[in-house]
């Protein structure tokens, strides 16, 4: 019992906590081969070879496929995930793994691109290639096709988040805003959220608006539609107040008799 | 005695009981004998509103735990079901289902005894999501709104053939919108 | 004391009230049958009478609470007849448009209208946009009025004293508020808040009939403004009937009067404020809904049971108990609507419960509580008020008639009514369904014999009813 009343009251707490926006470019494909493990693959790091289990067994994962030779949107990728996960400040709560999709990334490649990045010390993010690279790009729904006239791989941006347990809790595709991001870190925490909004246009007035810094709902706009009933009330009200002693009943034939 | 008969059973006790003591206290009234009315009325009323404040916290306390809200939020399901409801069908896929073409997938197989998750929205006005087992129970539910996703996570403890009904005022064919899946 | 032109208007209130009141109980009864297969209606058919029946039936039990207020109030201060005349002709024509809405435009959302419904039309075209004017025009009519009638409750109170605000800091204050100036005053706050709350709504819902479409609304703050609106107004319509109780149960009953008490004060200053947010509970099944107000939706309909209707039903409880009472049709009336009003708010606290409301949420539960306390609960109070103004147009409230036969055909038939809903929401038969799937075969066997016990219910009515409207067609012939 006082663990429900405590319970309860956490509850209460926790005005803000039911959903998140899925943020600018939302992709329908995002939502296929959600809750699928993830392959157990072999990873080869700087520092050393483990297993993928091994990785999200200790913390969740946000895994990246990438290719070094890219000339397309792997670096703006690799930039605009680093700028955003350090815009949220976020402390070790996760790990960032990038991997190579393409066979003839060597590890030193990967280093290097490390490097470039100036992540080369940063423990959050590691770096990898596996032998197994088809298995794990299949158990995660990633799709590459080599394009042998361009020399590149023709691919999705794609962010994989995945739980303590291997399950695929979220997918990002593309370049994705602070909002999406926090969306994936709150789903690799296995954190449920009841409800999520789908892009729309022309709406003026919601109800919340999503705050990537705290990764929580605030009021916003739309809210004020349901407390202005009342604000206009208590308004009427206190004009009231003031104005009517001056429609007050004076004279005693005005006012009738109370009958008992 | 499921959990359907019981509430309308506590139901039925507290009406009939507000009944009797109506009819009690109208009795009293009709040839009282010396002076019976309540001393005290004050005090008295007091004390009947502490204890009718003290039942209902302990109630709240005791139901709010048991929202569905908080029901499996912390397993992973094991199936996940789109359904997108629109006038008057349900379309369910174990894919995303594309508003601008949406088609159903194959017909829905879920596990019994695993959690699995429902991503319910509606494509034009607001519809309802009751999923009914083969006793026409009404087992859980939730709202489909155009705009958003609901996500409803449950556990089937029966195999056999559960059916949805729409429960959320539609249209003409609000009373026939319905669909159906099999647990196994 | 009410004037002549008063008494007239009020006839004329009372008589319209108590025609749409048939009216919208037959369209009840064809509705039961239909679901009961023993009539057929098109779905069409069925779902405009719904519409038309909902909307009736919670405006037309508004305004008789506003009704009686007025009349009453003339005890206290000088009231206006001329407010009561402006606000019948809005209704009358606010309530031709809504029926011409739906009974010849086919119009049929129910009450409800949730967005964006109204804009997938079904109907004809015209019947949206004149539908949505229908309920701007009744809202405008009563907003007016009601903010009149305050008025004139501050013509003989000041703000802090129609409160009774000066109660909770003495305990003799030398200008005493009788509780039925406090309870018309809240319930008439309450009221002004919901029909603000509607204009903004309809203001959302003609921004984008008008705009095209370039402008859309969100369907989440839609749907909490439509049951903060339709909800609200609902349980002030009740408080309305509660203030005619404490009114006129204790003077017809041969007791002393309610008097004034810090925790009187105190309670309904608290319902105020608690009724504002128990309207949650209608999007406990909304998951979107952020989790703290399905929390608060849950404690705010728990609480709000306990200032009104527990101080409420005690009061009465104490000034019966043990007493020797002088009973007639009129006290009768308010005492069976305090016990309709209790049964109704078991079910509801039992509907409010978040880990209920999953499986019965949106099922025939839902109507069963609110016609509890609805058919047997604020009808019954608003028509003790008729029966006993009616008697005092005819100058008398001496009847020899005895009213058994009617008060127990009232009693099987309404409570018998309310009970099929109980069971058939128990056993998760849906609302708002024309018809049933043959596995819901409950559903229609409780509809026919709901049908049924409404016919029961009806007969009472119409043997009350005739009487009331006689007494109040004379009052149009004296001078």
């Amino acid at each position: 019992m006082y663990k429900g009343i405590l319970f309860f009251l956490i509850a209460c707490l926790g005005f803000t906590d039911a959903i998140s926006d899925p943020g600018a470019g939302y992709n329908l494909s995002e939502e296929k081969g959600l809750y699928a493990k993830i392959a157990d693959v072999p990873l080869n790091t700087g520092s050393g070879n483990i297993r993928l289990p091994e990785l999200y067994q200790q913390t969740p994962v946000m895994l990246a496929f990438i290719f070094t030779r890219c000339t397309g949107i792997c670096n703006p990728f690799l930039l605009h995930l680093k700028d955003n996960l350090e815009s949220l400040g976020s402390k070790e709560k996760f790990k960032v793994l990038v991997v190579s999709f393409d066979p003839a990334d060597s590890l030193s490649d990967l280093n290097k691109l490390a490097y470039r990045f100036g992540l080369q010390d940063n423990d959050q993010w590691i770096f990898a290639t596996t032998p197994q690279i088809s298995k794990l790009v299949n158990s995660a729904g990633f799709y590459p096709v080599w394009d042998s006239s361009r020399q590149q791989f023709d691919h999705d941006a794609l962010l994989v988040g995945i739980d303590k347990e291997g399950l695929i809790t979220k997918k990002l595709i593309g370049l994705r805003d602070v909002k999406s991001l926090n969306w994936m870190i709150r789903s690799i925490h296995d954190e449920f959220m009841l409800s999520y909004p789908l892009p729309r246009e022309n709406m003026l007035f919601s109800c919340f608006s999503y705050d990537p810094v705290t990764g929580k709902k605030s009021p916003s706009f739309g809210l004020l539609f349901l407390v202005l009933p009342a604000i206009l009330t208590i308004m009427l009200l206190v004009w009231f107040a003031y104005q009517s002693p001056k429609w007050r009943l004076k004279s005693a034939q005005e006012i009738p008799p109370a009958k008992n | 005695m499921n959990e359907y008969k019981f509430i309308l059973l506590v139901f039925l006790d507290a009406a009939i009981l507000i009944g009797l003591l109506g009819y009690y206290i109208y009795k009293s009234s009709l040839n009282p004998e010396g002076d019976k009315s309540i001393k005290n009325p004050l005090r008295k009323r007091f004390f009947f509103l502490i204890m009718l404040s003290a039942v209902l916290l302990i109630l709240l306390a005791i139901t709010i735990p048991k929202s569905p809200y908080f029901l499996f939020a912390d397993k992973p399901p094991s199936k996940l079901v789109f359904v997108d409801a629109k006038q008057f069908n349900f379309i369910m896929s174990y894919q995303a289902i594309n508003p601008k073409n949406p088609s159903a997938g194959e017909s829905i197989e879920l596990p019994v005894d695993q959690p699995v998750e429902f991503r319910v929205t509606s494509l034009d006005v607001n519809h309802g999501f009751g999923i009914y087992n083969s006793r026409a129970e009404l087992v859980t539910q939730t709202q489909a709104m155009p705009g958003y996703v609901n996500r409803l996570r449950w556990e089937f403890k029966e195999p056999g053939t559960y059916k949805i009904l729409c429960l959320e005022y539609c249209g003409l064919g609000h009373p026939v919108m319905s669909s159906s899946f099999i647990v196994k | 004391m009410a004037s002549l032109s008063l008494k007239k208007v009020s006839s004329a209130w009372i008589i319209t009230i108590l025609t749409l009141f048939i009216c919208a109980i037959v369209f009840g009864i064809l509705m039961r049958l239909n679901q009961g297969n023993d009539i057929k209606l098109s779905p069409n058919g069925f779902y405009t009478l719904m519409t038309t029946h909902g909307l009736t039936m919670i405006g037309i039990w508004t305004v008789a609470g506003m009704v009686g207020i007025q009349y009453l109030l003339s005890r206290y201060t000088t009231v206006s007849a001329k407010l009561n005349v402006f606000a019948l002709v809005l209704t009358i024509i606010g309530v031709i448009m809504l029926w011409i809405s739906t009974f010849v435009g086919n119009f049929h959302t129910g009450w409800t209208f949730l967005y964006p419904f109204p804009f997938y039309i079904a109907w004809a075209k015209w019947a949206t946009p004149l539908f949505l004017w229908s309920l701007a025009v009744l809202g405008i009519g009563w907003f007016v009025w009601s903010v009149g009638i305050l008025v004139e409750i501050l013509k003989k109170y000041s703000l802090k004293q129609a409160f009774a605000w000066q109660h909770l800091s003495k305990k003799d204050p030398e200008v005493t508020t009788p509780p039925f100036i406090l309870i018309a005053t809240v319930s008439l706050v309450g009221i002004i808040l919901c029909l603000i709350t509607a204009v903004i709504l309809l203001i959302l819902f003609f921004a984008e009939y008008y705009s095209n479409g370039s402008f859309k609304n969100d369907p989440l703050l839609m749907k909490n403004l439509t049951y903060f609106f339709g909800h609200t107004l609902a349980n002030e319509a009740l408080y309305l009937g509660v203030a005619l109780l404490y009114e006129l149960l204790p003077e017809v009953s041969g007791r002393p009067k309610f008097k004034m008490t810090w925790y009187i004060a105190l309670a309904w200053n608290f319902t105020m404020i608690f009724v504002l947010t128990a309207f949650f509970h209608h999007m406990y099944m909304d998951f979107v809904q952020p989790l703290g107000f399905q929390m608060v939706g849950q404690l705010a309909s728990y609480f709000a049971s306990i200032p009104a209707a527990a101080v409420s039903a005690l009061s009465v409880i104490f000034l019966v108990y043990g007493n020797k009472i002088k009973w007639s049709l009129t006290n009768i009336l308010f005492f069976i609507g305090v016990i309709g009003w209790m049964i109704g708010g078991i079910g509801a606290v039992i509907d409010a419960t978040i880990s209920n409301n999953i499986v019965l949420h949106n099922t025939l539960w839902v109507p069963a509580h609110f016609h509890t306390y609805n058919a047997m609960g604020n009808v019954l109070f608003c028509l003790a008020f008729f029966w006993w103004v009616a008697n005092e147009f005819a100058g008398s409230q001496e009847t020899t008639k005895s009213h058994k036969i009617t008060i127990g055909l009232m009693l099987i038939g309404g409570f018998g009514f309310v009970l099929m809903f109980y069971i058939a929401g128990a056993a998760s038969v849906p609302r708002r369904f024309a018809f049933y799937p043959n596995e819901l075969q409950i559903g229609m066997t409780t509809a026919t014999w709901a049908a049924f016990f409404a016919t029961l219910y009806l007969i009472a009515m119409l043997a009350i009813i005739w009487e009331i409207v006689r007494k109040c067609i004379r009052v149009f012939y004296s001078s």
